[in-house]
C-alpha cells in the first residue's frame, strides 16, 4: 500500500523487455536518487507448466533468469512489460526519461505520471491476505509469496 | 445471371487481402517447406510413422444403414478409415498476422471438408479426422497465411495474441514453444503444441519483415495498420447490417 502523497511514474515500452534491457535499465534506474519503490509488471513465465497435458513439467524461458541490480540479485519470474515507480518527489522524472532515452533506441516508449500503485486495501485483498497482511506490499506483491520483495541497498 | 461470390466487402488492401484468403479458386501461396514428419511433430498426436489409431472399423468393413445423405456425400480419407479426431491450434498477434481466428475459420470452411473450426479471440482450433488434419495443417503452416514471429500453434496456454511482441518481433508465448535463432534468423518449435519437449527441432523459416506482413496482414489494427474506420465501404456495410439486423423484429421491406 503507498502513501498518497509520494509521486508516480509508470514507463511503457512499445515491447516486452528482455532480461538484459531490464537489467540495463533498472541499474540505470538504480543510480538515480529519489526512488521509494519500484514494481516491474508482466506476464508470469512460471518454472513449471501449470496446467494441460504437458503439467509438471519443466518449462525453460530464456526471459525468466536472474539478472544483477546493483549488488543484488534478482529472479526474473516475468516477461517485462512496465516498470512502475514511486518516488519521493517530481526532481528525478528527467533523469528517468533521459535512462530510458539511452536504453530504448530500438523502439519507442511512454514515460507516464499518475496513480499505478493501490492506496488502500481492497476487500479481495483483504478477503485473500486477512487483517494482518503487509500494508508496504499490498497491490505490489504477493504477501504471501515466499520470496519477498527484493530490498536495493541505496547510493545515498 | 450465375451468383458470383464476393466474399468480403471493403475498399483497402486489408479488404483485398481477406477476399484473397477467402477465395477457394486462389491458391495461397507457398512461403516454406515444412515435411510431413514435421507437422505430425508439432501436433504431437502420434508418433511420426506410426499407424493412424482409430475411432471404428473403416467404412468398407462396416455395415451402413440405409440413408440418402451418406448416398450424397462422399467419405473424406479419413471418415473412410475411421481416424480419430485431433486437432491443430492457431494463435495469430494483432501485430498485422497474417491471418486471425475469424478469417481463418471462414477460409477453412471454404476450402476444406469434414472439419470442424472453432473461433475465439485469440485462437482457432480446427478439428477434423487425423489423417486429413495433417492434410489440411500442412496447408495452414507453409503458406502465406502463417508467419513464424506472429503465428503460434499452440494446443494449450494460448496467451498472447493481444499482447506488445518481444524485442526480437516473437509473440509472447508463456511456454516459449519456438525461439528465434539468432543466428541463424531462423524460427525453430522446440515443444509440440502442448509444450512436450521435442526430440528434433522443427524449423519453419524465418519471420517476415514489418513491409511484408503489413501488405498481406487481413487484420484492420489502427495503430500498427489500417483502422476498420478508414475503411469506409466496410463501414458503410457494417451499418447496413446492423441497421438491417436491428428492423429485422420490425419486418424490413426494401
Amino acid at each position: 500500500m503507498t502513501d498518497t502523497t509520494f509521486p508516480q511514474v509508470r514507463i511503457a515500452p512499445e515491447r516486452l523487455l528482455n532480461p538484459d534491457t531490464v537489467e540495463r535499465i533498472l541499474n540505470k534506474i538504480f543510480c538515480i536518487n529519489g526512488v521509494r519503490r519500484m514494481l516491474l509488471n508482466g506476464h508470469r513465465l512460471p518454472a513449471i507448466v501449470p496446467y494441460g497435458p504437458a503439467k509438471g513439467q519443466l518449462n525453460p524461458h530464456e526471459m525468466r533468469r536472474v539478472i544483477k541490480v546493483g549488488d543484488q540479485e534478482v529472479q526474473l519470474e516475468i516477461h517485462v512489460g512496465n516498470i512502475i515507480l514511486e518516488l519521493e518527489n517530481r526532481d528525478p522524472i528527467p533523469e528517468l526519461k533521459a535512462a530510458c532515452d539511452e536504453v530504448f533506441t530500438q523502439f519507442s516508449y511512454r514515460l507516464q505520471e499518475g496513480r499505478f500503485m493501490k492506496t488502500e486495501a481492497s476487500l479481495v485483498d483483504y478477503a485473500k491476505y486477512g487483517p494482518d497482511a503487509d500494508k508496504n506490499l499490498l497491490g505490489l506483491s504477493d504477501p504471501k509469496s515466499r520470496s519477498g520483495p527484493v530490498i536495493l541497498q541505496g547510493t545515498r | 445471371m450465375a451468383y458470383k461470390p464476393q466474399f468480403f466487402p471493403g475498399s483497402t488492401h486489408i479488404a483485398d487481402n481477406r477476399r484473397k484468403v477467402l477465395d477457394p479458386n486462389h491458391k495461397l501461396e507457398k512461403i516454406r517447406d515444412i515435411s510431413d514428419k514435421d507437422i505430425v511433430l508439432l501436433m504431437g498426436h502420434r508418433a511420426p510413422g506410426s499407424a493412424y489409431p482409430t475411432a471404428h472399423p473403416p467404412l468398407s468393413e462396416q455395415q451402413e444403414p440405409a440413408c440418402p445423405i451418406r448416398k450424397l456425400v462422399t467419405p473424406t480419407d479419413g471418415a473412410k478409415a475411421g481416424d480419430r479426431i485431433r486437432y491443430i491450434q492457431f494463435t495469430d498477434s494483432m501485430y498485422n498476422a497474417p491471418c486471425h481466428p475469424y478469417i481463418r475459420s471462414y477460409l477453412e470452411s471454404y476450402r476444406f471438408r469434414g472439419m470442424d473450426p472453432g473461433t475465439l479471440s485469440g485462437r482457432q482450433i480446427i478439428e477434423c479426422r487425423e489423417r486429413d488434419l495433417e492434410k489440411y495443417a500442412k496447408e495452414l503452416v507453409s503458406t502465406e497465411i502463417f508467419d513464424a514471429a506472429r503465428t503460434g500453434i499452440r494446443g494449450s496456454t494460448v496467451h498472447g495474441h493481444s499482447l506488445r511482441l518481444g524485442e526480437d518481433g516473437m509473440m509472447f508465448d508463456m511456454m516459449q514453444r519456438f525461439v528465434l535463432d539468432k543466428k541463424t534468423g531462423i524460427v525453430k518449435y522446440v515443444k509440440n503444441q502442448i509444450s512436450e519437449p521435442l526430440d528434433t527441432e522443427v524449423k519453419v523459416g524465418k519471420p517476415m519483415d514489418d513491409k511484408w506482413l503489413k501488405a498481406h496482414s487481413t487484420i484492420y489494427h489502427s495503430l500498427v495498420g489500417v483502422g476498420t474506420r478508414d475503411d469506409a465501404e466496410l463501414v458503410e456495410y457494417i451499418q447496413r447490417i446492423h441497421s438491417l439486423r436491428v428492423k429485422y423484429g420490425f419486418m424490413p421491406k426494401e
